[in-house]
């Protein structure tokens, strides 16, 4: 359990990196504008308890909005991800699946992490696009920029989820 | 006094989570108009360093660009020069005080960008000199090919700066060709137009017109460039036309940007409240 920590804190500084120092640089249009940073909370072990998910969301948002100048509109979100994670796996997982002591795209499969991180970023996405809007409220702009920006940031965590899980080697029994 | 126990025991999650956002939402909602400003000052410094370091580094592949736009904009400025020039005066046997005839009323600081977005909706330029090298809040911010936005908040060594493309900014502009002014401010669509208001109907105004500062807001020299019009609608039931602006600056690609400062403002701002005074009397 202990070395959990050193994994997750070095996943947190290069999401965190590949966020601020690429994605957001990259400026692909108005409409696309995809995040990996929230794959953080998302890959945090099974068995973190609810309320340590939140504080670690909130922290890791505001560690974001320091770096992206958005006050507090990537912690809320990241916030609410951590929140209403533990509902989301046990609602798209089926029963009696055996877990491993954290989320492994080798363990859980792609379909699975499809959905765990499409379902997590139509919600962070829309929320922080919700709030970031606060004025000028396109109705047409935001869905085009959540429904393009989810299939980007979705896309852009599965590359980093293939080049960075360990694939875990099977033991025999 | 069970029961409510009870259901803070029952409920301490989704308390906790609701005071935990109302925190952000307090975050958010702090400082109101320039949500950003307060906060950024203690951010500036320690994002302000890495994104410096940053673009040392990325600054090398784009050397032959910044030294081509520098070379191009020296031979412009070249041009403006009193030498380039022919007295074309025909009295010119009368003869005037040229030392006293122009007094230098602003003057730039050259700074990079070592931040940049387009596509928020609010998008803020971060600059590498801040308060020590002389620049404060409200100073226009201006590129070779035209404005880029407005300094909202500046540390001794960062400064932060609101583009053109953010739904707060307003910039008073108006025709080269005429007098015409209006309040240009950007709508959201897209990072190369904005929305030039308040024209009246009867301005004669057609596509390819060039827009450029006013100078009433004492943030911009007059004419500087801000873009050509690429569209005009009339409809029937507005007094006033809607102009789109195709703007000239590039705002995915700046490199360099020089901030303008403004040597006279204070006496305008003496004036604004000598005139304030008097009207409440």
């Amino acid at each position: 359990m202990i070395n959990q920590i050193p994994v997750n804190l070095l996943r947190f500084i290069l999401l965190l990196l590949a966020q601020v120092l690429v994605l957001s640089n990259m400026n692909f249009s108005s409409f696309v504008n995809p995040y990996v940073f929230p794959l953080f909370i998302l890959l945090l072990p099974f068995e973190t308890p609810r309320w340590l998910l939140m504080i670690i969301g909130l922290f890791a948002g505001l560690t974001l909005d320091i770096f992206l100048g958005s006050t507090g509109m990537h912690a809320a979100a990241c916030l609410a991800v951590g929140y209403l994670r533990p509902f989301l796996i046990s609602v798209i997982t089926p029963k009696g699946t055996e877990f491993e002591i954290s989320p492994n795209i080798h363990s859980q499969g792609v379909a699975w992490f499809v959905f765990y991180t499409g379902i997590t970023m139509l919600f962070y996405l829309t929320f922080y696009f919700l709030l970031e809007a606060a004025t000028f409220f396109n109705f047409f702009l935001l869905l085009v920029k959540i429904v393009f920006s989810t299939l980007m940031s979705v896309a852009f965590m599965l590359i980093f989820l293939f080049l960075f899980s360990a694939r875990k080697k099977r033991r025999f029994v | 006094m069970y029961n409510l126990l009870r259901f803070f025991i029952r409920y301490h999650l989704f308390i906790l989570f609701v005071a935990l956002e109302a925190f952000c939402f307090f975050l958010i909602y702090r400082n109101g108009k320039y949500q950003k400003a307060a906060y950024i000052s203690v951010a500036n410094g320690i994002s302000g360093k890495v994104y410096d370091v940053y673009k040392g580094g990325a600054d090398y592949f784009y050397l032959r660009r910044y030294s081509d736009s520098l070379v191009e904009e020296n031979a412009y400025l070249r041009s403006q020069l009193l030498e380039s020039k022919f007295d074309n005066r025909v009295d010119s046997g009368m003869v005037s005080d040229t030392s006293k005839r122009f007094v230098q009323t602003y003057t730039y600081i050259t700074a990079r960008v070592i931040r940049n977005s387009v596509n928020r909706s609010t998008n803020l330029i971060y600059l590498d000199k801040g308060r020590r090298h002389g620049i404060t809040p409200q100073m226009g911010v201006i590129a070779p090919n035209g404005i880029v936005g407005q300094v909202i908040d500046a540390t001794d060594d960062y400064a932060a700066v609101m583009s053109v493309l953010s739904k707060d900014f307003k910039v008073s502009a108006r025709f080269k060709k005429n007098e015409y002014f209006g309040n240009l401010h950007w709508n959201g669509l897209s990072s190369t137009t904005a929305i030039l208001e308040e024209i009246p109907k009867h301005v004669p105004v057609k596509e390819g017109d060039t827009v450029v500062t006013s100078g009433y807001s004492q943030m911009f020299p007059r004419n500087i460039m801000i873009g050509v019009v690429k569209k005009i609608k009339s409809h029937p039931d507005k007094t006033f036309l809607d102009v789109t602006v195709a703007l000239s600056t590039d705002f995915g690609n700046i490199s360099y940007v020089y901030v303008a400062k403004n040597l006279r403002k204070q006496e305008l701002q003496q004036l604004d409240s000598l005139t304030k005074t008097t009207n409440n009397d």
